[in-house]
């Protein structure tokens, strides 16, 4: 089903004009930024430092009033740093925003949009360390 | 035996007697009739292994009760081009089966630890306890003194038998630390988890340790590497540990000879054929599923490397083996990593019956538990059971090109869930839940990250208390029949380890 006949038999009071005209099964997964043993995918290699737009869900923020937040595969109901890395999928992607996020329930899917930013970054403000990321980041519910 | 004999070449007889007489049934032709009778030749000709077992190996899918090991069958079947119901599972080849009443002293749904427990010594426990006996409060470290059970793993080992355990899940989770460990509190893994002045029992990962060294575990394989190290330390990958008492239990175990793996080369390394200990810890946390698994060995795998190592026993082995992630799987709403990891699963116990001897070696499989999955719909046969539920075709066997759908104009999928995070019910802004069912098309249902829609919200799907099933073969399996406690499966192992020719 096309992305906007999708939304509009949900009806979903979402930007519409401002979806780019993509079928859903389009958008990238996270996963198909990596190869099976955790590298980074041809793909992504291509596509860095490139405008992309991946789905998935936002886990739940570390506080509020936050301009970034975590995309997960699949819903993951517990704060990324209220626990262990190890407890962590390898396959998360750290979101920075310009603006204040407005928070999605864990389990809601969304579509995230922004510059696809490869390689180890520690963030000097929570130290969180990420191997890939999307700067200037926009989403909205699916 | 003369009499013996005789009784099977009367049943033998009956059948060819009975399945002669039906000749003239208008049936009798249908492909359907034949694998009918096939079936009842092949049950007249069971024979009871009355012999003692040498070597016993356990099998459990965490989470994989009937519904789940249905779904299991299902996708095996589908993934090798066949419709689906019609494929056999390995293990439901085994000739003889019962079912699993599970529920626990206090709970009438389980988690994993007391049932791990009733099979690792032969009576039921309380939720969140590993064999302490259910006169002990749950988390009472103190009151644990005196109350510790004996386990399997120390019976058979204390007369020689070798003992091994393997999980997908951490080695220090609750089914692996059933076979080994005795505790309050199955959350308390590493020391910095145990409460304060708690001194009457050690952590999980220590009790392993301690098995290790007295002889009792001589082969472990699974994740859980934080629990073992340091918090100021770091594993082979790069993440840190989680003990505060400065220990390093690998090291302490490779002190006393044993050998370490933590990837899929280190593993290859291995010298099965020393009598030394092995243990093998290849992630931080848990193992990896079986679709996402790279760099680290298979459950299939790990089961032979085990069997073979623990075959050098002469007097036998005692092998625990679990598929853990099915579990977590269905806590994600998640079918499809659940049905690839009880694929991997059935593949392990193929591999151990290649293995071993149906002489001398009692297999059971079965599960601990079962979770709330459901099945939706009056399927057409081969509607793929990671994706849509498709209407029957009355003129034909396969599906309709159709998906069923609900009364709300929306198609469905085959696997669903009565709770978890794929809950219809969303969080709104004002705290309130509601919401409607999403479309599904068959591409997004098929996805392998796609999570089943349920309906209770809830953060993870949770276990439910319905029955599991048995499927054994060798040695006194014939003992496995009816609907039996989950505590039984100890007594089976226990008698059939010790009784017979």
């Amino acid at each position: 089903m096309h992305r906007r006949q999708f939304l509009a038999a949900a009806s979903l009071p979402l930007l519409l004009a401002a979806l780019p005209a993509r079928a859903a099964s389009d958008l990238l997964r996270i996963r198909d930024l990596y190869n099976k043993d955790l590298s980074f995918s041809p793909y992504a290699k291509a596509h860095e430092g490139r405008t992309v737009a991946v789905r998935g869900y936002m886990a739940p923020p570390l506080k509020a009033q936050a301009k970034f937040f975590v995309l997960t595969s699949r819903p993951m109901a517990v704060c990324p740093f209220c626990e262990s890395e190890a407890e962590w999928p390898d396959d998360i992607l750290v979101v920075y925003t310009d603006d204040i996020i407005d928070v999605v329930p864990f389990n809601v899917p969304i579509e995230v949009e922004g510059g696809l930013e490869l390689g180890t970054y520690t963030d000097t403000q929570i130290g969180f360390v990420s191997r890939v990321r999307i700067t200037s980041g926009s989403f909205e519910k699916m | 035996m003369k009499l013996f004999i005789a009784a099977l070449v009367a049943g033998a007889t009956a059948a060819s007697a009975c399945a002669q007489a039906q000749d003239a049934l208008p049936q009798a032709g249908s492909e359907w009739f034949k694998l009918g009778q096939d079936t009842l030749a092949a049950n007249l000709a069971k024979k009871p292994n009355t012999r003692r077992a040498r070597n016993i190996i356990l099998f459990t899918a965490d989470g994989q009760g009937v519904g789940t090991n249905y779904a299991v069958r299902l996708f095996s079947g589908q993934q090798k081009g066949l419709l689906g119901s019609e494929y056999v599972q390995p293990q439901e080849a085994f000739p003889h089966l019962a079912l699993v009443k599970t529920y626990t002293t206090n709970g009438q749904t389980p988690d994993s630890a007391p049932t791990a427990g009733a099979m690792n010594t032969g009576v039921k426990q309380k939720n969140g306890m590993i064999n302490i006996d259910p006169s002990v409060d749950h988390g009472d470290c103190a009151g644990v003194t005196g109350h510790e059970l004996k386990t399997f793993a120390e019976i058979v080992s204390g007369e020689g038998r070798s003992v091994g355990v393997i999980s997908t899940a951490r080695l220090t989770h609750a089914t692996p630390a059933g076979v080994y460990a005795k505790t309050a509190n199955r959350n308390w893994e590493d020391d910095s988890k145990l409460p304060e002045g708690c001194t009457a029992q050690k952590d999980i990962a220590a009790q392993l340790f301690d098995q290790v060294k007295a002889g009792v575990i001589d082969i472990a394989l699974g994740g859980g590497r934080r629990h073992f190290i340091p918090k100021d330390a770091k594993g082979e990958e790069g993440k840190s540990g989680k003990r505060t008492d400065g220990r390093n239990i690998i090291k302490e175990i490779q002190d006393l000879g044993g050998q370490y793996a933590w990837n899929e080369d280190t593993f290859k390394a291995l010298d099965l054929d020393s009598d030394k200990p092995v243990i093998g810890l290849f992630e931080a946390s848990h193992m990896k599923y079986e679709t996402d698994r790279t760099g680290e060995p298979s459950l299939a795998e790990m089961t032979a490397a085990a069997i073979k190592k623990l075959s050098k026993n002469g007097n036998g082995f005692f092998l625990d083996i679990e598929a853990g992630r099915v579990d977590h799987a269905n806590h994600d709403g998640n079918g499809y990593r659940m049905m690839t990891d009880g694929k991997a699963f059935a593949d392990a116990i193929a591999l151990a019956d290649e293995l071993t001897d149906d002489a001398d070696t009692l297999i059971i499989v079965t599960a601990d538990h079962e979770h709330s999955i459901a099945f939706n719909g009056y399927c057409g046969r081969g509607s793929p059971v990671n994706g849509l539920c498709y209407d029957v075709d009355g003129k034909g066997v396969k599906h309709a090109a159709e998906p069923l759908k609900g009364d709300d104009g929306k198609p469905y999928t085959v696997v669903g869930y009565l709770n978890g995070v794929g809950s219809v019910l969303k969080k709104q802004d004002d705290g309130t839940y509601s919401g409607s069912r999403p479309d599904v098309t068959e591409a997004q249902a098929e996805d392998k990250d796609y999570v089943q829609q349920a309906l209770i919200p809830l953060s993870s799907e949770t276990h439910s208390g319905e029955d599991v099933a048995i499927y054994a073969k060798g040695p006194w399996s014939q003992l496995f029949d009816g609907t039996v406690e989950q505590n039984y499966i100890f007594h089976v192992m226990n008698y059939a380890a010790h009784n017979g020719e």
